[in-house]
């Protein structure tokens, strides 16, 4: 039995289409997973995320090199794979004319539960997700948070060993999304692997063992929070809140060259790269002979980690 | 066999949230023999100029086949509404092959045109009639299930391949306009001029209907019947195995 949950060798994926050149959205991608994480899989729109989802998940078939979920190649082995995986795809899938638990018991009936199973895990997930007193709503009548809601409580019916979410949070609300991220991570305690693909960073940050940033079909980092954070050493964010914003501010800190600028009212978020006491020289230029009521210095976060590796050079 | 029964059940689920639907797929072949063929039979008085029975007991076959036809190109349809409630995507990732998906999607359908095909019989041969042979039923409900399935995969091979309803729509209106008109649904085809006759003869509609003709009122020629049904199945076949080749080419 294989040890990784997920295998990606060399994968390659072209698209062509007519008109248009072809486009190489995966450009020989390798990495495994080891069973039991969440894997975060991590890129700017059109960096080849999805594309590998759909990859693992047989919905479309590498141009070239290899990829297996729980040691069963997916192209060889597409209803192996499908036996042992769930999905939430980016777009919001639901039998539209169906009740809340009819999808739900649907969803169950494809993966060979047994009729009294499937009433009892409902039930749960009814509970669970909130959605019991939407239960007997057709899936039409509700609004676009809750049938993401019965998206993604539909994996929650099943114990497939392998899960796949694409941008599962999109339009969650936070205290749902918490609930579903706090499930997750009990999902993995168990032994189940997660793998999600997200631009939200906070997220990823949060809920990934570990994590692989990808841009243009091609991996550019890989490791946990904390490798990925010393990849990114002498990175550093300030925010420094003046009493009364200086008007040549904007100026000064396009001076200084940062990775990432923000100004929001008399607040200024930016993002430096530079060894640690020179960070602090410029905050202190910054902020010499005006009144500044709050600094803050901080080490680099996932997201400016991910600006850095991703943005154009 | 258990992947086939989740799509069949998937299927049902969702048909008998509008029973105005299942109305209409039982009942509409009926309205069909009712109107058009009563209207028809009493144009051409009795008995018609084939195998001296009227138009009723003609046109019965035609009825079944046309339903056929059109339950086979709603069903297809079914794949556009599964594509905009985004669910298509997603059940091509559970555990069953594109196989198993295709004749689960169908088999409910086989079901309604199975039972849509009894009530027909049944009220045809009641107040219109028409001498059935009831010893062939069993072969005439064949011939409705294998012609339902046989549409559908055709049918499915467009809905998967073409990205747009509106255009599927057109396709769907041509093939109702050439396939059912050039067939022998709704006249015999030996007082046709020839090449319209060559071109019937080469429609599976013909094939089909000509089995459902031979198996519900005995009209027909046994061994020309027989090769008809054996040329349906292989285009049923065909269209099966290219319909799931493009299925499994869906990204």
């Amino acid at each position: 039995m294989s040890e990784a949950a997920l295998e990606v060798e060399n994968l390659v994926k072209v698209y062509h289409s007519r008109r248009q050149p072809p486009v190489r959205a995966v450009d020989g991608m390798s990495f495994s997973v080891a069973r039991g994480t969440i894997f975060g899989l991590l890129g700017p729109n059109g960096a080849g995320k999805t594309t590998i989802l759909k990859a693992l998940t047989t919905l479309n078939r590498p141009t070239a090199g290899r990829a297996r979920v729980l040691g069963f190649d997916v192209v060889a082995q597409p209803l192996e794979v499908r036996r042992r995986i769930s999905v939430v795809l980016q777009e919001t899938a639901i039998e539209q004319f169906l009740s809340v638990r009819d999808n739900l018991l649907t969803f169950a009936r494809f993966h060979g539960l047994d009729s009294a199973l499937a009433r009892r895990r409902t039930e749960e997930v009814l509970e669970r997700f909130h959605l019991a007193p939407e239960a007997d709503r057709k899936a039409i009548d509700l609004s676009g948070g809750y049938r993401r809601r019965v998206q993604v409580a539909k994996v929650f019916m099943v114990t497939t060993p392998v899960l796949f979410l694409d941008e599962f949070s999109t339009g969650m609300d936070p205290i749902l999304k918490r609930a579903v991220m706090g499930y997750l991570r009990e999902e993995a305690r168990q032994g189940r692997t997660i793998m999600l693909t997200t631009q939200i960073l906070s997220e990823a940050e949060e809920l990934c063992d570990d994590i692989l940033i990808m841009n243009k079909g091609r991996q550019v980092a890989r490791g946990d929070l904390h490798a990925l954070k010393l990849l990114s050493e002498g990175v550093y964010e300030v925010a420094i809140t003046f009493e009364r914003l200086p008007e040549t501010i904007e100026a000064e800190i396009a001076r200084l060259a940062p990775l990432r600028m923000k100004i929001n009212q008399n607040t200024v978020e930016l993002t430096l790269k530079a060894e640690e006491g020179r960070v602090l020289e410029l905050v202190s230029e910054l902020a010499r002979n005006r009144r500044v009521l709050r600094v803050e210095v901080s080490g680099a976060s996932l997201e400016d980690i991910f600006v850095e590796l991703t943005q154009e050079k | 066999m258990a992947p086939i029964a989740a799509v069949f059940y998937r299927e049902g689920k969702i048909r008998v949230t509008n029973l105005t639907f299942i109305f209409w797929d039982l009942f509409y072949p009926l309205g069909y023999m009712l109107v058009f063929g009563v209207g028809v039979n009493y144009a051409l008085g009795s008995p018609f100029p084939t195998g001296g029975v009227d138009y009723n007991a003609f046109f019965l076959a035609g009825v079944l086949g046309m339903a056929s036809f059109g339950i086979a190109a709603n069903t297809a349809w079914g794949f556009f509404l599964d594509r905009d409630n985004g669910i298509f995507y997603e059940m091509l990732t559970y555990p069953l092959s594109r196989a198993e998906y295709l004749l689960g999607k169908v088999l409910f359908n086989v079901l309604v045109a199975t039972l849509q095909a009894a009530i027909t019989v049944g009220l045809g041969s009641i107040f219109l009639g028409i001498r059935i042979h009831f010893d062939l039923l069993p072969l005439l409900f064949l011939g409705v299930m294998g012609g339902t399935a046989g549409w559908f995969f055709f049918y499915a091979i467009f809905a998967l391949k073409i990205r747009r309803n509106d255009l599927f729509n057109s396709v769907t209106s041509v093939f109702y306009f050439v396939f059912l008109f050039a067939s022998s649904i709704f006249y015999p085809l030996e007082p046709l001029p020839a090449w319209f006759r060559a071109a019937a003869l080469a429609n599976p509609v013909t094939w089909q209907v000509d089995f459902l003709r031979f198996s519900s009122i005995g009209i027909g020629e046994p061994r020309r019947i027989a090769v008809e049904a054996a040329a349906f199945a292989v285009f049923s076949l065909a269209s099966f195995a290219y319909a799931v080749r493009c299925l499994q080419q869906q990204e």
